[in-house]
């Protein structure tokens, strides 16, 4: 039976009547003339008007034949089943076509992408299926996307499914699409049951440890595999950006922006002078050169100047290779100044370290001034008129008596404005004060003061110690298993209660062991409000000499700062899910995609914390967080999403690898790019025609030629 | 360059037929020293017993010396040559490629040929016929019967198909001994027949001298394109690509030529090829030249 690879290429067997118009329409054309000697035309046209007709009779087959073939051999038949006795021949089939769409398969030639490649021959395997055939196809990135995940014999359908598949970013994961495959072959009725994997057989895809279980399985339910190495069995050669890592180191005015850049050479040759381009902001703003030897990498970094005060989105770029979609790597740097955080004293003392504020002020700044993102600045409450709110991120009021009328109301705006105020208390706190005059900014009213045991005589109990409240405050997620274990080590010998109604917004971070809330935040408009119901010196806890002190008071402040002072978004692979803690009144953002799709992220409950999880980082780019259209302080304003390098290295598993693996599973490799080589594998039993026909075709050629010329 | 005032094209452009046949003749004969057409004088026919009244000038005495009685010769009638012209209408001769149509041509040089034997007290007849005889101008030799033979050539039209064994096997006996025949004709007929029928004229002594008026596509076939040849003549029609046989026409015609030039030439019958594209003056130098060099028909060759 002969069938066609490209059977719509037949439609040109209709070209053929342009010979037969043309010899009419010549006929048409004829000029008459009238001739007194036709008495000797028609002598002569006794003897050659057989031939000459004969001559046109033939020319004209010829020239009709030659279109006729011409069409046929570009249609390129075979004759089916021809001569086979190959199992399939005659029999339904049923087939999974897999189709490799791993970034690799980006891999471009002078003339298509190796994904183009797999595409059409995924459309040649689907028209070779006679009406009796089923087939599903299904793709093999890292995570296997079932195009058609039924057997279907709709070839117009399987044939649509392909046409709209698109290469993917991800890395090529053999061994999950074939137990996929394998699950579909598993329901299938018929005899014969085939697998196609169409990749470009980089080595990273397979997974060695998986043959030990799923040759089994691939024995038991699959008749053949066949594997279409698209990169034609030759080596593919590659260069990528494979490590990236931004830092940041603040200073005064401007930052200092670093970045440390691995490039790698998959090829067997040298490369030199490999040019590499830093953009930050759109704008390129240094370069470097790169040399590697073969199969090696070169790390350089790049330094630059940033601005403050602002996140930065940048990326590095090295020239273009066969496979481009690796040569450049995103990163973003949150570039913000140091958060100001305003320390009220409200008990200052002769001995610096008796003051209220002290432990607190060490913690926020340990070391050098320099040193730490966040820039604490200490003062009185006789200070505080002098001293403008708006100029701070953070105001710890720190066991404060009283509060002027005005600041009050500064405070008030400061907070509406997006600022964040922390009352810790202390002895010289009145309850009464607070709950008439602060009540606006507390999360709870306060209550009375009670001591637990430890050194005062008057303790009737043992003192309380801190514990996480549920679910898991964002603040409390850089803290270690250790630390936050050892928030149960600090003892807390005086406590203020609160009323146990709620003003507002609020939640509770961290309780005492008796369950009573230690640190309560309440959210006010765009700003936030925290109450620690102890003090943050050492006259009623042990709290600030203990080691989780540091990272908890610092967490706390980049919290409230909106996540500011961080030196880098970790790195986002493609297909990685991108997380970030929910402040807990925040109901919905939205992520943007590099190509501009916006997507709706609601929080979800996850190990007792409310996070913001997206999934659909499908493809390496800038994704860019707003809420209602606009950036939020407590996120970044993009987060960056880059390759995993792992598919940039090109290195192929050997064939007879491949068939030790694949030990026991009929398997047929086929290295051809182009359709002939395919043509055995796919028909198994099956011989082409079209060379034969274009030989014919050629051979028409010739002969009309010297007819014609006769 | 002024115009060649003998060629056909030129000359077709004059329509007064006898100012054409003038124009040709005049220039001819200015180079020709006498006519080259010579007439019979006394001719002897048969001897008579000797009656009372005949002139005794008249008795053979060679005659009376052998049989001792009185003969006298009768001779025919003394008289100029009689020159019969006959020209062919059919429809082939109204073929034209470029210039001048064959019957045009072959006006022109019957009304010079008439000019110039009328010159000379010869007297002319004509004949123009196609399938049949159309039109039949006994011989005279007056010059005003210049004028009778010039208005018949010059209302001369094509039709038909061409009979010319037909047309001579009629005229065989009108027309007596010793006569001039003329036939202009691009003769696409039977030559076969035509040579059989002109045999019976030479029994008759008769002089008998052929123009072959061809046009110049017909001798070489310069057709390039596909064409629907038709014929004039009936409605023949055939599709020919001109290119694939024109060698094998040219070898046909060729070949018709060859065979009709030998036919005449072992008949002792003048024949004349000539192309529509010769000057007629030219045409005529030639072949009174020959003849007036010749003292039997002269073929061209």
């Amino acid at each position: 039976m002969i069938s066609f690879f490209n059977p719509l290429l037949l439609l040109g067997i209709l070209g053929a009547g342009i010979p037969i118009i043309i010899h009419l329409i010549n006929k048409k054309k004829a000029i008459s003339h009238k001739f007194a000697a036709i008495d000797f035309i028609l002598q002569t046209e006794k003897r050659i008007s057989v031939k000459f007709k004969l001559r046109q009779l033939i020319l004209l087959i010829l020239r009709t034949c030659l279109i006729i073939f011409l069409a046929i051999a570009l249609a390129r038949p075979f004759l089916k089943n021809f001569g086979g006795g190959v199992a399939e021949k005659n029999t339904p089939t049923s087939n999974v076509i897999i189709i490799d769409n791993s970034y690799s398969m980006q891999y471009a030639d002078s003339h298509e992408t190796l994904f183009t490649y797999a595409k059409n021959t995924a459309r040649e395997i689907i028209n070779n299926l006679t009406k009796d055939d089923e087939a599903a196809v299904i793709t093999c990135s890292n995570k296997t996307l079932p195009v058609i995940p039924e057997l279907d014999y709709d070839k117009k359908h399987l044939l649509d499914f392909v046409e709209q598949l698109q290469p993917g970013f991800a890395t090529t994961s053999v061994t999950p699409a074939l137990d996929a495959a394998i699950e579909i072959l598993t329901s299938a009725k018929t005899p014969v049951k085939r697998i196609f994997l169409i990749t470009d057989l980089t080595r990273n895809g397979w997974d060695v440890q998986w043959f030990r279980s799923g040759n089994e399985k691939l024995r038991n339910h699959v008749s053949r595999i066949h594997i279409i190495d698209l990169s034609g069995g030759k080596p593919l050669k590659n260069i990528a950006i494979t490590h990236l890592e931004p830092k940041l180191e603040l200073s005064e005015r401007n930052g200092e922006g670093n970045i440390q850049v691995t490039v790698s050479n998959f090829s067997s040759a040298p490369v030199r002078n490999l040019m590499a381009q830093v953009f930050i902001d759109q704008k390129k703003v240094t370069q470097g050169f790169f040399n590697m030897d073969a199969h090696g990498s070169e790390t350089k970094e790049f330094s630059f100047t940033l601005e403050k005060g602002k996140d930065h989105s940048g990326w590095i770029e090295i020239p273009g290779d066969n496979l481009t979609v690796d040569n450049k790597r995103y990163f973003t740097i949150h570039a913000t100044n140091k958060i100001n955080v305003l320390l009220v004293d409200g008990d200052p003392k002769t001995n610096i370290y008796e003051s209220e504020t002290f432990y607190l002020e060490k913690a926020l700044n340990p070391g050098r001034e320099h040193s730490s993102p966040i820039k604490p600045t200490v003062c009185s409450i006789q200070e505080i008129n002098n001293i403008l709110f708006a100029n701070f991120s953070i105001i710890f009021l720190c066991n404060v008596e009283t509060i002027p009328y005005e600041k009050i109301r500064e405070l008030e705006t400061f907070v509406k404005d997006g600022g964040a105020v922390i009352f810790s208390l202390g002895n010289k706190v009145d309850a009464n004060y607070y709950n008439t005059s602060l009540s606006e900014f507390l999360p709870h009213r306060l209550h009375t003061t009670r001591t637990f045991s430890g050194n005062s005589p008057l303790s009737e109990e043992q003192p309380l110690s801190l514990k996480p409240a549920e679910p898991i405050h964002p603040v409390l997620r850089i803290l270690s298993e250790a630390d936050r274990t050892a928030l149960s080590s600090a003892k807390f010998y005086r406590i203020f209660y609160v009323d146990p109604k709620v003003q507002g917004m609020s939640k509770t971070i961290l309780s005492f062991s008796d369950e009573t809330p230690a640190f309560i935040e309440r959210q006010i408009e765009r700003g936030r409000c925290i109450l620690f119901t102890s003090t943050m010196d050492r006259d009623w806890t042990d709290m600030p000499i203990k080691p989780f002190f540091l990272p908890l008071v610092q967490q706390l402040c980049r919290y409230l700062s909106g996540g500011a002072g961080e030196e880098g978004q970790n790195e986002i692979i493609v297909k990685q899910e991108w997380q970030s803690p929910c402040p807990y009144d925040m109901e919905k953002i939205e992520i943007t995609n590099p190509e501009g799709t916006k997507t709706i992220v609601q929080p979800q409950l996850t190990n007792n914390e409310k996070s913001f999880l997206y999934s659909e980082t499908y493809m390496p780019g800038f994704y860019a967080i707003t809420i209602d259209g606009k950036p939020h302080p407590q996120f970044p304003s993009y987060f960056p999403v880059n390759l995993d390098t792992v598919e940039s290295n090109l290195d192929k598993i050997e064939q007879k690898e491949l068939t030790a693996l694949m030990g026991g599973i009929n398997v047929t490799i086929t290295t051809s790019r182009e359709s002939e080589g395919r043509e055995v594998l796919l028909g198994e039993a099956r011989k082409t025609l079209w060379g034969t026909i274009l030989f014919l075709t050629l051979c028409i050629l010739c002969i009309e030629s010297f007819i014609s010329r006769k | 360059m002024p115009e060649n005032p003998f060629d056909p094209v030129t000359l077709s452009k004059i329509a007064n037929m006898e100012l054409r046949a003038r124009l040709v003749v005049d220039g001819v004969l200015s180079g020709i020293h006498k006519s080259p057409f010579k007439g019979s004088s006394i001719e002897f026919l048969e001897h008579k017993e000797y009656s009372p009244g005949n002139e005794i000038k008249h008795i053979d005495w060679k005659v009376h010396a052998r049989t001792d009685k009185y003969y006298i010769k009768e001779f025919e009638e003394e008289t100029n040559l009689k020159c019969y012209i006959f020209i062919d209408t059919s429809g082939s001769m109204g073929y034209k490629s470029t210039g001048i149509s064959k019957l045009e041509y072959a006006s022109t040089l019957a009304a010079s040929l008439s000019y110039l034997l009328l010159n000379q007290s010869d007297l002319v007849g004509m004949v123009s016929f196609g399938d049949k005889i159309v039109q039949y101008i006994p011989p005279r030799s007056r010059i005003t019967h210049l004028h009778v033979l010039l208005n018949t050539l010059t209302t001369l039209k094509t039709g038909g198909k061409s009979n010319i064994s037909g047309i001579l096997n009629e005229f065989v006996e009108k027309i007596g001994r010793r006569s001039l025949v003329i036939i202009i004709s691009d003769f696409l007929d039977d030559i076969k027949k035509i040579i059989h029928q002109l045999k019976y004229f030479q029994v008759k002594k008769n002089e008998i001298i052929l123009f072959h008026i061809l046009d110049p596509y017909e001798l070489t076939f310069p057709f390039e394109t596909i064409t629907y040849f038709e014929s004039i003549e009936d409605d023949r029609r055939i599709l020919a690509e001109p290119k694939a046989i024109k060698e094998r026409y040219l070898a046909e015609l060729n070949r018709y030529l060859e065979q009709f030039k030998q036919s005449c030439l072992e008949n002792r019958i003048d024949y004349w090829l000539i192309n529509t594209t010769t000057a007629l003056d030219q045409s005529l130098i030639k072949f009174l030249a020959r003849r007036e060099s010749a003292s039997r028909p002269f073929h061209k060759g």
